[in-house]
């Protein structure tokens, strides 16, 4: 095999699998959101794209450390979560129009703010690590390796805390059955302001890593909320592991169909593929009944 | 819905009266628009106003059987595109094409909706946001013949003039048409069955009323109309390119049924009456101009929870009270 094939096979897995875990993270907080309070929260692109923009600014215009620019920004984005619950989610409890009529109020108001104070359209956040892996011939940036392990790391960390402490089991609990998690003395709000913040928290690191691999621009939300609705449908909504399998999936086609084609072709050959696996399995690959 | 019903039941003869009278008022209103209004820019702005009503209007139409098309934006764009192309590289007449354009749509409405009748719910709406996705990135490949993402220009007018004043009152005709069809399938056996169909589909396939068959007739007769306002937005604006389709209109479409009032006929044109023409009042604002939309969607989303249509009913339930607390004493 020529060099060259085998530099472009060893980057495109390792693109394949910072793009899966970057879209797992982002899937996986909108999952929470669904399964614990019955919404889908169309505004979750614009969260990732908030998230990108706090820890840009934190690096570059204030001046801290990459890392510290991070957590700050999901400590920020996280108690911008709890708000969301309160007073955007919570009122609206289920019902489906009126939550795509929220967020989309909340998504011209972030991005606008956003596009109106950034004067200039396509930003970079400096590299969180830098250096060069060498093994034999191929070369593999170290940012891409952390980025993979953080996003692995912190799905781990998920899985752990739904299956594993008290607080996952409430949610579990509420997921299965509102009112029978009500009589069991659950507090569902607590419940939900905690699946937010979780979800605000993933979206916000997904999208300050992304802000560094990729680059940032206001509408930044919007193609990733396309990928994030693939994943979900073709997991089957609601479904954890049906995000990790589709996150995969998508992750892969994403960065293996560029090779050959071009961006909107790839876009068109995706949508393509998750449409005629829905109509063999109406329900995603993991789906169970949808509540609606 | 059940408010809906116990409203058509207690509607007496005399609110019947009124009704029509109002009605009367207002179509009068809209016929002297252009002589209130000499500038084209708010002339301009009524006629796009009246396009995307009919836009609205079918989207809502689809709704009732409780599918949610997310496509029906590129739905738009493909009837734009289709009359588009065919006045321009064809060379038909505008007035053909714009039929044609609105059976095309039709045709690859009732194509895709077999298939994606087996979809409920949430899946429903995915996938159609996929397909609408997915045929807008078709049109803009198709290179030479739509331009591409520079967009397509120079498209056959229906006039011969500069001014606008023909399109309004050939289009106020169409959108009143339109929206008289849409109203009478809607109050026929077809809409209460699409109706029942968005509430159980169980129950109303065990009642003898074909699922498949009123998904895909609901389909059908909203992309038949979303294909005739794209085939006049395309042969009266002249330019044409994808950004003015893509997944956004529809979200934005679904926000003028959803503020308007998604139980109300009326619920489309209203909201998009208020959405499209109240923002453009302050479009001195520039940039700052879609802050007033988005404050316009939580003022109305967190005082009205079913639309603006419901403000009369809620004033005349608070004059009742009113009255009735005053008896009391």
């Amino acid at each position: 095999m020529a060099e060259s094939t085998i530099l472009l096979i060893v980057a495109t897995i390792v693109n394949a699998l910072v793009l899966s875990s970057m879209y797992i993270l982002l899937a996986l907080g909108f999952t929470f959101l669904f399964n614990i309070m019955g919404i889908l929260n169309f505004a979750h692109g614009v969260i990732y794209m908030i998230g990108a923009y706090i820890c840009f600014y934190m690096a570059t215009v204030v001046g801290i450390n990459q890392w510290l620019a991070l957590l700050i920004s999901v400590a920020v984005v996280g108690l911008f979560g709890i708000f969301m619950e309160r007073f955007i989610f919570r009122p609206f409890f289920g019902n489906i129009n009126s939550i795509i009529v929220v967020c989309i109020g909340l998504i011209t108001v972030l991005v606008n703010a956003v596009a109106i104070s950034q004067p200039y359209n396509v930003q970079v956040t400096p590299a969180f690590v830098q250096g060069i892996l060498k093994v034999g011939i191929v070369s593999l940036s170290w940012q891409r390796i952390v980025f993979f392990l953080i996003g692995v790391s912190l799905l781990i960390l998920v899985l752990l805390f739904i299956n594993k402490t008290k607080q996952g089991l409430q949610m579990r609990a509420v997921a299965q059955d509102l009112e029978g998690a009500i009589l069991q003395g659950i507090n569902v709000h607590f419940v939900s302001a905690l699946a937010c913040v979780i979800a605000c928290a993933l979206a916000a690191t997904a999208g300050s890593l992304m802000g560094s691999y990729l680059s940032l621009t206001p509408y930044m939300g919007n193609d990733i909320m396309i990928k994030v609705l693939e994943i979900l449908v073709l997991g089957g909504i609601g479904s954890i592991n049906g995000v990790l399998f589709a996150g995969l999936i998508v992750g892969t086609l994403d960065a293996v169909l560029p090779i050959w084609l071009s961006g909107t072709a790839t876009q068109a050959i995706m949508m393509l593929i998750i449409i005629v696996i829905l109509l063999f399995k109406p329900q995603g690959l993991f789906g169970k009944e949808v509540r609606a | 819905m059940g408010s809906m019903i116990a409203a058509r039941d207690s509607s007496s003869r005399r609110k019947n009266y009124t009704q029509i009278i109002l009605y009367g008022i207002l179509i009068c209103f809209l016929l002297f628009i252009p002589l209130f209004f000499q500038s084209p820019y708010v002339l301009h702005l009524f006629i796009l106003t009246l396009v995307y009503i009919i836009a609205a209007a079918s989207m809502r139409f689809i709704m009732t059987s409780g599918q949610i098309p997310l496509a029906h934006a590129a739905f738009l764009g493909l009837g734009a595109y289709v009359s588009a192309v065919l006045s321009k590289h064809v060379g038909l007449s505008p007035w053909l094409s714009l039929f044609i354009a609105a059976f095309v749509a039709m045709g690859v409405g009732i194509f895709i909706s077999f298939p994606f009748a087996r979809l409920k719910a949430f899946y429903y709406a995915m996938v159609s946001l996929f397909f609408g996705v997915g045929l807008l990135q078709a049109i803009e490949s198709l290179g030479k013949l739509t331009g591409g993402l520079a967009g397509i220009t120079a498209i056959p007018t229906l006039f011969n003039t500069a001014s606008k004043v023909p399109y309004y009152y050939c289009f106020l005709a169409l959108t009143l048409v339109s929206l008289v069809i849409l109203y009478r399938f809607e109050v026929s056996r077809i809409g209460w069955n699409l109706k029942a169909i968005d509430q159980s589909y169980l129950v109303s396939s065990s009642v003898g009323i074909s699922e498949v068959k009123y998904r895909v007739l609901a389909v059908a007769i909203g992309c038949f109309f979303v294909g005739l306002a794209g085939g006049m937005y395309a042969n009266y604006n002249v330019t044409l390119s994808p950004s003015s389709f893509d997944s956004s209109v529809t979200l934005w479409m679904i926000i003028y049924v959803t503020i308007g009032g998604m139980n109300n006929f009326s619920g489309p044109i209203i909201g998009t009456a208020v959405l499209f023409l109240i923002p453009q009042y302050f479009s001195g604002l520039k940039q700052y101009a879609p802050f007033i939309s988005a404050a316009i969607l939580f003022l109305v989303i967190f005082m009205f929870r079913n639309g603006l249509v419901c403000i009369p009913g809620l004033l005349m339930a608070f004059y009742k009270r009113k009255k009735s607390t005053s008896k009391s004493r």
